[in-house]
């Protein structure tokens, strides 16, 4: 059962074939004749009927630092969190707000005030009752500096407070309209956990943090697995679901294993039914063996790019940033490294997220002749001894700050870009660092190309990652969201005019014109859009990736063993 | 991997009587190193592409005619790669053990000629480094003064020193006490000219095994500190880091990291066996 | 006259078997503190703030009394002697600090990551001595083909890298034949392959060592005795010869468990096992301070307590080193 989202594009695929392995499969064919060992050659049954009950073992890539979302925020942390808990609203296929943990909202008319009127028949499974008092415990912990939130905070900027009217009508107050606010609301980073569990400390908060929803945290081993078990009282699944009522799976294995061609190999001896982060170099094996299934979703947000610093030169000439952008040849790595497993990102956003225009999608094509047209009318004439393009004696060099902990995939699109771009007479400097350095590089505005992505379910990340208010460092550490550093009025005040209205055609009209100003304005090369890659060992059914930020939703999820 | 003891190894080798007779395997190990060491300084005699060109659309073919050994994940020829590989690989071996030596000798003369009070001290020093396993003390240098070329060749040679160290001071001790020894210092010669010219070449002399081996051990050591991800950084084309970036494509594609690790294996052995039929000549030359 | 004193030589031994490792210890103790001041001091050389390091790196969003607090818990606002000094108070009561990276105790990071890493290295350590024992005394002395080959198969087997070695037998074994499973930390099935790349190197180079400290201990006259008793020429290897050739190799095992562990940090990685190597390799690329001295330290202390048990063995082993002294 191949489940497909709307927003995935159909890939060319590569003809020639990838498996190369002939010793490796001259020794298993010698192997199971000799002993027959290697496969299990049963084949499992599928039943389309859910069956209750048993374990299910998932695989990803990274393990969190703490298992709360509301701390920090990456991607690992809001996998696990889907699991455990429930948000207040939810968001489906077409981007639609529905019904959750919030019954119905009112929205007052200046945008400033948010009614939500909640279920009366929820409990966390510490036994504390889901009630207003709680969703204010909630807002409030995320909106904490002590709590360090990142992701859950920084959504939440514009929050002030919570007034609890009664035990089921809590009352937001914002300082600033925000029609992006039911958006976030739906993400699983701001899932609503129990105010009694909130009052610990951090870190035992972070250990094992206590939600409403279909499972619940049992233990955390560390550098190996989290363990998750049923939620018998679980009764307010969101309209999104496939079902009511408890979970089928009795328990979940959530494991970490980081190397990829270790991960699918697990998949592929059923020793995990399902695994996250689907190594590109494996999509074509799993195609072809009958006992696994593959669950693709991009994800919405701001793709995987090169954001250039535009503060500094060489890119504070918008000319010099599109030549660069144009001497890239990032479809040629995209066929390479990743196989033709990813599509080529064009645009600021991905082309999951709501209010996506497809109009800018070639404006980064790779053209060498205009590369060298713009250069040399941005007057980077001279050319060195080595080939690349000099100024007044001062040649083109471009600095790459990386993180260490980048996979090699990764590094070696980059230097692919490093070859074809010094073509065109740039000279890129790939500069690995870790993760602190890298930081202090950033604080510091000291870098030309800062890699980087943002998932997220609205279009409003690119107010985020271009607004004006995000060049500031957000807190004394100097990290900034806004790494192009691109500070315009005309830009922040149709972000703000898109915030201030809830009519989805002016939405749209609005960040179109958003997306223009980012595309003309060359502010990032940007590579391929971040997906969600499942593969599904053939016990296993019913496992989706939930609408709102393509993140893994086991709750639907079945298995036969 | 090896700090080869030097009181284990060389007792316990035996003179060949039949040293006349050319045997296979030190010739082989002797045709290869000569090999390596010309691919270090002439690459372009063997090695025909660039191996920094990219050529996305060859990625990914396995061996054959065109690409002996195959074609990495950008396209690049991986023999050619290699080829370019023995020039890093090589100097940065024989610059680690270099340096592990020149510490070795440093501390070794310390010891050994210093004073009892001063021979505890150096004694104490190695313990406390010889108290870290070897990568992890490298592990810890590279944490501190980050990673690539430079900061590998210093972590390795600190890996390597301390055993080299003991060795040096084992051999001045016991050479100190020669008689051409007591005789240059009845003659009134300096004391550097001594330590110079007499001890040290002397006291060194067995040591020039351990060190033929020693190097292949370097290489070992700052591939492993490569696939960590903390030596020579991508893309240059060191045998480690094509070890480490070839790791992820193992099951499609084996030959990206199947011949740099060869490389590594049969340099190793080479350097071992070279070594060993060495130490056998000179054995046989002193006894 | 004077009274005829019998010494008990069994206890004569014991006793001087127990005041070396007195000595060793107090010894072991005196190095354990130097590297824990080493490695403190070195590791404040560090670039970078450590701050942000705690505060979440990358993403972290950290406000100015977030810093503060932060600085104030981890107590970095104080001058270089006195966070030496407090972290040697705390030291010496078992208290290693807290982990940036994992905001969990080192120790309890340390309880958590032992186990697995012990029982790899212990595995290889034993697997490697089977090797050894197996091939050297089957085939030492047993003339000039047989023992080629053999001397050729342990330096092919000590050339290995074990890095290449584990992949090799990763891509084999658990992705190609599927005998075993390819990640994981629990159960025997998953210590096999790790252990195995691990064991070949070294029972590659103890090999070495051993079967050439037994060829000459056959050919001593003891041997000859005992042969000439009527004894069976395996009981000869290996009651007899064994006890004197393998000495070189216990010694060796010493800076084997070194090795080993440093093994353990790459194989972790290629196996995804749970274990101290891992942690300390993603301890160092996180510049999480106290984790990589606590893994440091820990390290240390095995390493040493390692070498003075093997030093103790050997003396027990060796009947000829009773009289002698460090």
């Amino acid at each position: 059962m191949l489940e497909l989202s709307p927003h995935l594009r159909s890939q060319g695929r590569r003809s020639r074939s990838l498996l190369k392995s002939t010793p490796l499969i001259g020794l298993a064919a010698l192997c199971s004749l000799l002993i027959g060992c290697g496969q299990d050659a049963s084949t499992v049954a599928r039943s389309d009927k859910p069956v209750s009950g048993g374990t299910l073992v998932y695989a990803t890539d990274r393990e969190p630092t703490c298992l709360d979302p509301h701390v920090s925020g990456d991607m690992p942390q809001v996998f696990i969190g889907q699991q455990y808990l429930d948000s207040l609203v939810s968001m489906d296929e077409q981007g639609q707000i529905g019904p959750w943990l919030a019954k119905s909202w009112e929205v007052s008319a200046d945008g400033l005030v948010y009614t939500f009127h909640l279920r009366n028949d929820v409990h966390f499974t510490d036994g504390t009752p889901f009630n207003a008092a709680a969703v204010k415990a909630n807002l409030d912990h995320m909106a904490n500096p002590k709590t360090q939130s990142s992701t859950a905070g920084g959504y939440i900027r514009q929050y002030r407070s919570t007034e609890v009217l009664d035990d089921y009508t809590a009352v937001v107050h914002l300082a600033t309209p925000y029609a992006a606010f039911l958006e976030v609301l739906a993400q699983g980073f701001l899932g609503i956990e129990s105010p009694t569990a909130l009052l610990r400390s951090r870190d035992q908060n972070c250990e094992s943090p206590v939600g409403s929803g279909p499972f619940k945290i049992v233990k955390w081993d560390r550098q190996s697995q989290v363990e998750l078990v049923r939620n018998p009282d679980y009764n307010w699944a969101p309209p999104t679901a496939r079902h009511q009522g408890p979970a089928w799976l009795e328990r979940i294995v959530w494991k970490f294993i980081q190397e990829p061609s270790v991960r699918f190999a697990s998949l592929q001896a059923g020793e995990v039914d399902v695994i996250e982060a689907l190594p590109p170099e494996s999509h074509e094996a799993a195609r072809r063996n009958p006992d696994l299934t593959m669950l693709v979703a991009l994800r919405p947000g701001n793709p995987t790019n090169g954001t250039l610093n535009i503060t500094r030169a060489p890119f504070d000439n918008v000319n010099v940033r599109e030549a660069f952008v144009r001497s890239a040849d990032v479809e040629g790595a995209l066929k390479s490294v990743y196989f033709n497993e990813f599509p080529r990102a064009g645009g600021a956003l991905s082309s999951a997220t709501r209010f996506y225009s497809p109009d800018f999608e070639h404006a980064q094509d790779y053209d060498q002749g205009r590369a060298a047209q713009l250069l040399d009318e941005s007057g980077w004439t001279g050319r060195d001894a080595e080939g690349y393009r000099t100024r007044d004696g001062k040649r083109l060099q471009v600095h790459v700050v990386i993180g260490n902990r980048t996979p090699p995939s990764e590094l070696t699109l980059w230097e692919q870009v490093q070859a074809t771009t010094r073509k065109a007479g740039f000279e890129l400097l790939i500069e690995q660092m870790s993760d602190v350095l890298a930081t202090q590089r950033q604080a510091d505005w000291d870098y030309d190309i800062r890699v980087g992505y943002w998932n997220t379910n609205t279009a409003d990340v690119l107010r985020i990652v271009f607004g004006s208010e995000f060049v500031q460092p957000a807190g004394v550490g100097g990290y900034h969201q806004n790494t192009a550093g691109f500070a315009s009025p005309q830009f922040d005040a149709i972000n703000q005019q898109a915030l201030a209205t809830q009519d989805p055609e002016q939405r749209r009209a609005l960040y179109y014109k958003t997306q223009q100003i980012a595309s003309q304005q060359y502010l990032q090369l940007t590579t391929y859009p971040q997906s969600s890659r499942l593969g599904i060992y053939k016990t296993t059914q019913g496992v989706r990736l939930e609408p709102s930020l393509a993140v893994t939703y086991l709750y639907d999820a079945w298995v036969n063993k | 991997m090896s700090e080869l003891t030097f009181d284990t190894v060389l007792p316990a080798v035996r003179v060949q009587r039949t040293a006349s007779r050319v045997r296979p395997g030190p010739l082989l190990a002797v045709t290869f190193l000569a090999f390596l060491i010309i691919a270090a300084l002439v690459p372009q005699l063997f090695a025909h592409s660039d191996p920094l060109a990219i050529v996305p659309h060859d990625a990914f073919h396995p061996p054959g005619w065109a690409h002996w050994f195959g074609t990495d994940q950008s396209g690049r020829d991986i023999f050619s790669r290699v080829i370019y590989g023995t020039r890093q690989s090589l100097f940065i071996g024989l610059a680690a053990t270099a340096l592990a030596m020149g510490i070795a000798i440093v501390l070794g003369l310390l010891g050994g000629l210093g004073g009892a009070y001063l021979d505890r001290g150096v004694g104490w020093l190695l313990e406390i480094l010889f108290a870290f396993p070897s990568l992890v003390l490298a592990l810890l240098f590279v944490a501190i003064f980050g990673s690539g070329v430079g900061p590998l060749i210093v972590a390795t040679g600190l890996g390597g020193a301390p055993g080299y160290a003991r060795m040096v001071r084992g051999q001045v001790l016991a050479v100190r006490n020669a008689g051409y020894i007591e005789a240059a210092v009845a003659l009134g010669h300096p004391t550097r000219r001594i330590i110079l010219r007499q001890l040290l070449p002397n006291a060194m002399r067995p040591l020039i095994v351990t060190l033929t081996m020693g190097v292949g051990q370097a290489i070992v050591w700052a591939s492993a500190l490569s696939f960590l991800g903390l030596g020579a950084p991508p893309p240059a084309p060191e045998w480690g880091t094509m070890l480490s970036m070839g790791r992820d494509f193992v099951a499609n594609a084996w030959w990206l990291t199947f011949f740099p690790g060869l490389f590594i294996v049969l340099t190793t052995l080479s350097t071992t066996v070279a070594g060993r039929y060495l130490q056998q000549r000179l054995e046989g030359r002193l006894s | 006259m004077s009274a005829i004193t019998y010494s008990n030589p069994r206890h004569e031994r014991l006793t001087r078997l127990a005041r070396r490792a007195a000595w060793r210890l107090a010894g072991g103790v005196l190095v354990l503190w130097a590297v824990a001041t080493l490695t403190f001091f070195a590791l404040h050389l560090m670039p970078g703030d450590p701050v942000l390091a705690i505060l979440g790196g990358a993403s972290g969003n950290p406000t100015a009394e977030t810093i503060a607090e932060a600085t104030r818990e981890f107590g970095l606002d104080k001058p270089l002697a006195v966070q030496y000094a407090l972290y040697l108070g705390r030291l010496l009561q078992g208290d290693l600090g807290m982990s940036y990276s994992q905001h969990l105790p080192v120790t309890r990071v340390l309880a958590e990551q032992s186990w697995a890493t012990l029982q790899l290295t212990f595995s290889a350590l034993a697997l490697a001595w089977l090797l050894v024992l197996a091939l050297t005394v089957l085939t030492a002395g047993r003339g000039r083909w047989v023992s080629s080959l053999a001397s050729l198969a342990e330096t092919l087997a000590a050339a290995l890298p074990h890095f290449w070695l584990g992949i090799l037998l990763l891509a084999v074994f658990a992705f190609g034949l599927r005998w075993f499973p390819p990640a994981g930390s629990d159960g025997w099935r998953t210590l096999v392959l790790p252990a195995v790349a691990l064991a070949i190197p070294l029972a590659g180079f103890i090999a070495q060592v051993t079967r050439e400290s037994l060829e000459l201990t056959l050919e001593q006259p003891f041997v000859l005795t005992a042969r000439t008793r009527g004894l069976s020429d395996t009981a000869v290897r290996f009651k007899h010869a064994l006890r004197h050739a393998v000495l070189p190799g216990i010694s060796l095992s010493g800076w084997a468990i070194g090795a080993l562990i440093s093994g353990a940090v790459v194989i972790e990685v290629i196996f995804s096992r749970k274990g101290l190597g891992r942690q300390l390799y993603q301890a160092v690329q996180a510049q999480d301070l106290p984790l990589t001295i606590g893994i440091s330290l820990a390290v240390a202390a095995v390493y040493v307590l390692a070498n003075i048990v093997i030093d103790l063995l050997y003396l027990w082993i060796d009947p000829r080193q009773q009289g002698k002294t460090a």
